[in-house]
């Protein structure tokens, strides 16, 4: 089942990535790419290593069955009240269809693209830094997930208020985010944070992308709006998301370009040769 | 062989590393968590504060509405009331093993035969793990103990009926936990791909028995989905928290009686209405046959003919299994009772100990390789419900798996239920059921294949269903609204675990489609931690009731369940229900205060009001329950 519904949006996120670059990227830029592969790959490599090894760790943290060690479900709900429910009010089926749709393929299609956008730019900063940015939304997002285990209001609703949420709407879904996630992982909103990263990169990068950045800002905003629309998140949650969002952006600058590999290595050989 | 050794007790878990990580932060954060906690609740320490302890609607649609519906309505009365939302284990582990929780809203698994109380209830079993009285019951005056002792003792069923109506008496106005509804249970399978879907009751084992595939099937293997994703990461049987329902462990492991559930030929097909009869048999399966001899001081022993030539399956190919012996039955009570055989703390199984708790285990007698007797302390129709424990092959639990733990005394020193033998996974899955283990997927499916060596197929006798299908697979699903999908639309063969309510009505209508609806004895309940002296005070039965008027409970079966459930007075099967306690529109004994779900504020507030004992009082101003 998983599989049959991976294949599927393996295609349709192909499709859209496909349709993307055609549109967004010049011919001139991909040839050069190609080129260039080697180099670039050497340059960028550290990066995509370490950001493998944290969706590693977010692999792993899935198959545990442990709730976070302090249940916080409690006071989140408090302290919002039923903020989330005026989503459940506004909900058609058509805007269930359309932020499903959103959550599920609209997500990765936006984490995916910038990174291949950002690839083929001369300067591989931008793309070390959209990088960087993702490994430190999850490793961030994972250590806090250990700590603060709570349950996103979904969980919670009443059959009544409930409209039709993703899983009803389309329980093969399930099959595909519960691979991802697990349903105590929801202090902050990594759908946000991600979302929210690359919607701000896209904006730094407007004059390379200016029509990427109309797609990126509104994709990267119904996706933030779609975790609580489908009851996944807490208003605080995302709020969180946003700042965790906002740091990491702004860490991803001070930390691309201050050690290169390539430096330490310089550095090495030469206590070395001392 | 792809089987998953990882055995959490032995390794060092993720948890503990953490939990080791964290302790200094938790502990210089604990008292800040705290503060935020009152600051955010508002909470002042002296309002009446409670938590109802569920799972998450993931695990269980109906356990949080329920849990919602009641935390509502204790706020209405000047309550403080949280829900405590956790995973499935953890729940279960707080619930079951911990008993760390004020008030709960679960599934129970119940029983078809009402000496269940017995163990759910007697208060010799108040610190127990599993389902031995998690709600750390008991009362001075042993009442209710005495009533659930003469019941399991009484010969004649018009006696026994008359005890547990007595009991359900004392039952109602003790209220130990509230039963609220029972839920239908409804099952769908493909019937363009096998046939005889309506012969056993697919909570037991006798389901997947029998079944057969079509004319247009020719793969001959069943794939059922599972909403509990537990059986495939641990099949040892022994385990208090890992399911709710034993019917994988009764495909893989015989026991020596099988349960069987028949209704009138009116019914249909096993549904409870009112005017058909439903009745549970034990008939003897890995026994060929047993007789009752009443002793001389009123006991009754059982004298148990084994059938000859059953042996456990092996793992390995090309070996035959060792055979099933009357010494391998004597092991398994005595392992029910004692997990440790007496070389640690007395640790008895769990999930059985009710059942063992009926025989007199140190007066079984071995009469020669297939033939025992086995006394009882209870009357023949309690007796036979222990005649329903999964029989365990000697020579691996004792040999290889408690031998080997033995040498390790930190392991025999863990909690009652906790230890090694009952919690590990890595125990070999070896029985001598219709059904051996094959192979195994963490979090993903478990598939089990035909024994082809079990005394049941080839086999002449009537009620012998025997194994066809080749092969099993339960595959774990996220819920029933996607198993209703996938069975609909071909992808899957049959839905092993209950749908639950909200998806019953999904079912499209096809003629490919058989729809089993069943007859049930597991039900929804509200449990009380009557043991906590510091807490909520629930030790106090006026206080219990007054909290079960806030729940409303025709309104949960119409709105939650969408009317698949039946409401409940007393925790017990139909034929067993007084008059007294059948349902008639509101609980007989703790009307709802209130109507649709809604309390009524100031009947809320007399129940409370009229408690003689508690300390607590309303607070006119805040309208809350305060301390006094």
């Amino acid at each position: 089942m998983l599989q049959e519904v991976l294949v599927g949006m393996v295609q349709i996120v192909g499709i859209m990535l496909a349709i993307s670059i055609a549109l967004f990227i010049s011919r001139e830029a991909l040839t050069t790419t190609l080129a260039q592969l080697r180099s670039r790959l050497q340059i960028t490599g550290p990066v995509l290593v370490v950001l493998g090894i944290a969706l590693l760790i977010n692999r792993l943290m899935r198959q545990s069955e442990e709730d976070g060690i302090f249940p916080m479900t409690q006071v989140i709900r408090r302290l919002e009240g039923d903020l989330i429910y005026v989503f459940q009010d506004i909900e058609t089926t058509r805007l269930t269809m359309y932020f499903s749709f959103v959550y599920v393929y609209g997500y990765a299609y936006i984490l995916i693209f910038p990174a291949i956008a950002y690839f083929v730019l001369s300067n591989t900063r931008m793309f070390r830094r959209l990088l960087t940015a993702y490994t430190l939304n999850y490793l961030i997002g994972l250590s806090v997930y250990l700590l603060v285990g709570a349950y996103g209001p979904r969980q919670f609703m009443y059959p009544e208020e409930m409209g039709v949420v993703l899983y009803d709407f389309g329980p093969e879904y399930a099959h595909v985010t519960t691979e991802v996630n697990r349903n105590t992982n929801v202090f902050p909103s990594l759908h946000t944070s991600l979302a929210a990263t690359v919607g701000i990169f896209a904006f730094y990068t407007r004059s390379e992308y200016p029509y990427w950045f109309v797609v990126a800002l509104i994709l990267s905003i119904s996706v933030i709006i779609s975790t609580m629309y489908l009851g996944i998140h807490w208003a605080i949650d995302v709020v969180a998301g946003l700042a965790l969002a906002a740091f990491c952006v702004w860490a991803s600058d001070q930390l691309v370009g201050r050690w290169t590999l390539s430096d330490i290595v310089d550095r090495t050989r030469e206590a070395l040769d001392r | 062989m792809n089987r998953t050794t990882t055995d959490p007790v032995d390794g060092v878990d993720r948890r503990s590393v953490l939990a080791a990580g964290a302790a200094g932060l938790s502990l210089s954060l604990s008292g800040c968590m705290d503060n935020v906690r009152s600051v955010v609740t508002g909470t002042t320490d002296d309002q009446l504060s409670l938590s109802i302890a569920t799972v998450s609607q993931d695990d269980n649609r109906q356990s949080p509405q329920i849990a919602r519906h009641i935390e509502g309505n204790l706020e209405a009365a000047g309550i403080d009331a949280t829900i405590d939302m956790r995973s499935q284990t953890e729940f279960l582990e707080m619930v079951l093993i911990e008993q760390d929780y004020d008030m709960f809203v679960g599934l129970h698994p119940g029983d078809f035969d009402p000496d269940y109380l017995f163990e759910a209830l007697h208060s010799t079993y108040a610190d127990e793990p599993g389902w031995q009285n998690p709600y750390a019951y008991s009362t001075g005056r042993n009442f209710v103990d005495d009533l659930l002792e003469d019941q399991r003792r009484a010969d004649d069923e018009q006696e026994r009926q008359e005890i547990l109506t007595d009991l359900l008496e004392e039952f109602v106005s003790e209220k130990p936990f509230e039963p609220i509804c029972r839920p239908h249970e409804f099952r769908i399978g493909r019937g363009d791909r096998f046939d005889g879907w309506h012969d056993g009751h697919f909570a037991t084992q006798r389901g997947y028995l029998g079944l057969e595939p079509t004319d247009s099937n020719d793969d001959n293997e069943l794939e059922a989905l599972i909403t509990d994703s537990r059986p495939t990461q641990n099949i040892n049987p022994l385990m208090a928290e890992n399911r709710e329902r034993e019917t994988i462990i009764d495909l893989v492991y015989d026991s020596l009686g099988t349960v069987i559930v028949e209704d009138d030929e009116d019914g249909e097909d096993g549904v409870d209405t009112d005017d058909h009869v439903v009745e549970y048999r034990v008939e003897p399966w890995l026994a060929e046959s047993w007789e009752w001899i009443d002793d001389e001081d009123g006991t009754n022993t059982a004298h148990v003919t084994l059938r000859e030539d059953v042996t456990f399956h092996t793992l390995e190919e090309d070996e035959t299994g060792e055979p099933l012996t009357a010494e391998d039955v004597e092991f398994t009570y005595q392992l029910l009772e004692n997990t440790t055989l007496g070389q640690g703390n007395t640790s008895p199984a769990p999930r059985y100990q009710g059942h063992v708790s009926a025989v007199d285990v140190d007066g079984i007698e071995i009469e020669n390789e297939y033939e025992l007797r086995i006394p009882f302390h209870t009357s023949t129709m309690v007796g036979e419900r222990a005649f329903t424990v999964p029989i365990l092959p000697k020579h691996i639990w004792l040999e290889d798996e408690l031998d080997e733990r033995i040498g390790s005394s930190d392991d025999l020193s863990a909690p009652k239920g906790e230890w090694g033998l009952v919690t590990s996974s890595a125990i070999e899955p070896v029985g001598s059921g219709p059904y051996q283990f094959a192979d195994q997927s963490d979090q993903n499916s478990l598939t089990l294949e035909r024994f082809d060596d079990h005394f049941s197929i080839g086999s002449d006798e009537e009620d012998l269903l025997e194994p066809i299908v080749e092969e099993l697979t339960f595959v774990a699903d996220t819920g029933s609204a996607s198993s209703v999908e996938r069975i609909a639309s071909g992808g899957s063969d049959f839905t092993g675990t209950m749908l639950e309510a909200y998806a019953i009505d999904d079912v499209p209508d096809d003629d490919s489609l058989e729809t089993m609806p069943a007859s049930s004895w597991t039900f929804y309940h509200l449990g009380f931690n009557a043991g906590r002296v510091d807490g909520p005070p629930f030790y106090d039965p006026q206080f219990r009731s007054a909290i079960c008027r806030l729940v409303d409970k025709e309104f949960i079966a119409e709105e939650f369940f969408f009317g698949y459930a039946d409401p409940i007075a007393v925790p017990v099967t139909d034929e067993w229900v007084p008059e007294a306690f059948e349902w008639d529109g509101v609980d007989p004994e703790t009307p709802f205060a209130g109507s649709d779900g809604e309390v009524d504020v100031n009947g809320a507030i007399s129940a409370f009001e009229s408690i003689d004992s508690i300390d607590y009082r309303y607070d006119e101003d805040e309208e809350i329950l305060r301390r006094n």
